[in-house]
């Protein structure tokens, strides 16, 4: 399964410039064949450090997440690093950027209104499968799931909880769980 | 969403008509990239390019937005390129997507690193099962959110569903699963709004 360092290089643009051009909604909707491709496919890491990575990401600042700079770097470094983000977040700003202007021509067509009313619901499917995805991919067993749909069903609840007192407050249960039952 | 013509005439309102500097602009987004937690990187947007620095207007800003809606990328990310290009051109949006980036790329490999160091320690095990639980919900969260919102109708959600379905529990590859459903989507679409 090892490859070189440029095999490595090309294997992560191979994985991350096409999704770029399907992350609808964010590169968060991608997330499930990310995970399928670098856990099942390439085998780069375990099922355990793809959640873990997933987990710090979305704590630490910036757009979407930083995911892709995680496993780039895991695979090769710096350069993969590079590789990953770039290949994940610069492609679709250039659709946009060389599409914006046409693309606001077109408003009011019909079928311009077709494209955005479509791409919705499989951006918003793509979004749930995110997290079954990372689920599956992580070994924490039963106290996950329940905690993930506990976590949903609060946040439905309460829309204006902020995100990062939520995943610090999870963690931190976790973590008091994990000393008193280790 | 063409740039601020440079050759206003000097007569004219002063407002804003020298051009805002490309280091100005990459610190801007540096700043705002390394800051915004939580991922609503457009919230954070509007309330430092618009509301505080002035940069661009309301109008202009609710306008990137919708443009980029159907679009695929990070809504933060899209905005961040048009708002780069409505000040400085090409250039400007380059620069503008390079700060926004570069501050959490930094931050999440220092991050990295020191997982790389504490990773297997099962209390940290143990803290990031539970912070990747909150995170699976907050994405389980914006999903189904976006699946009713705007009440859609029953093609809708039997395409998210049908997404849900193929890509989340049978694990199907994504590319192929969203080329079959897309065009059907759309067509559906298109024949309701001709219905209705």
């Amino acid at each position: 399964m090892r490859g070189s360092f440029e095999a490595n290089l090309v294997a992560l643009a191979l994985v991350f410039v096409p999704l770029s051009f399907l992350s609808f909604g964010g590169s968060n909707a991608v997330l499930a064949d990310i995970a399928h491709q670098t856990v099942t496919v390439h085998h780069w890491m375990s099922g355990r450090e793809f959640a873990d990575f997933f987990a710090l990401s979305r704590a630490a600042p910036g757009p979407g997440s930083m995911l892709a700079a995680l496993i780039g770097w895991k695979v090769a470094g710096l350069s993969g690093a590079l590789v990953a983000t770039i290949g994940l977040y610069v492609p679709s700003a250039f659709l946009v950027y060389g599409l914006a202007r046409v693309w606001q021509r077109w408003r009011g067509r019909a079928w311009h209104d077709a494209v955005e009313r479509g791409v919705a619901p499989i951006a918003a499917g793509l979004l749930v499968s995110a997290g079954i995805a990372i689920l599956r991919a992580s070994p924490g067993g039963l106290s996950i799931w329940v905690a993930a749909i506990a976590a949903t069903a609060i946040l439905l609840r309460w829309p204006k909880l902020p995100p990062l007192a939520l995943i610090a407050g999870c963690g931190a249960l976790f973590g008091v769980i994990g000393a008193l039952h280790p | 969403m063409t740039p601020e013509p440079m050759h206003d005439s000097l007569g004219g309102d002063v407002v804003a008509e020298e051009p805002i500097g490309l280091g100005t602009i990459f610190l801007a987004f540096l700043r705002l990239g390394s800051t915004s937690f939580g991922g609503n990187t457009a919230g954070w947007l509007y309330r430092d390019i618009v509301l505080r620095r002035g940069w661009i207007d309301n109008a202009t800003f609710l306008s990137i937005l919708a443009v980029g809606q159907a679009l695929p990328g990070a809504n933060g990310v899209k905005a961040t390129v048009l708002i780069g290009h409505n000040l400085r051109g090409g250039i400007g949006a380059t620069v503008a997507l390079f700060g926004l980036l570069s501050g959490p790329f930094a931050i999440i490999l220092l991050v990295g690193a020191a997982y790389r160091e504490l990773g297997e320690h099962p209390l940290v095990e143990a803290v990031l099962d539970g912070m990747a639980a909150a995170a699976i919900g907050l994405t389980f969260d914006t999903g189904l959110r976006s699946a009713f919102h705007g009440r859609p109708g029953v093609i809708a959600l039997a395409i998210a569903a049908a997404t849900v379905l193929c890509v989340g529990v049978l694990g199907w590859p994504m590319i192929p699963v969203i080329a079959a459903l897309a065009p059907v989507s759309i067509v559906l679409a298109l024949v309701e709004r001709r219905r209705s």
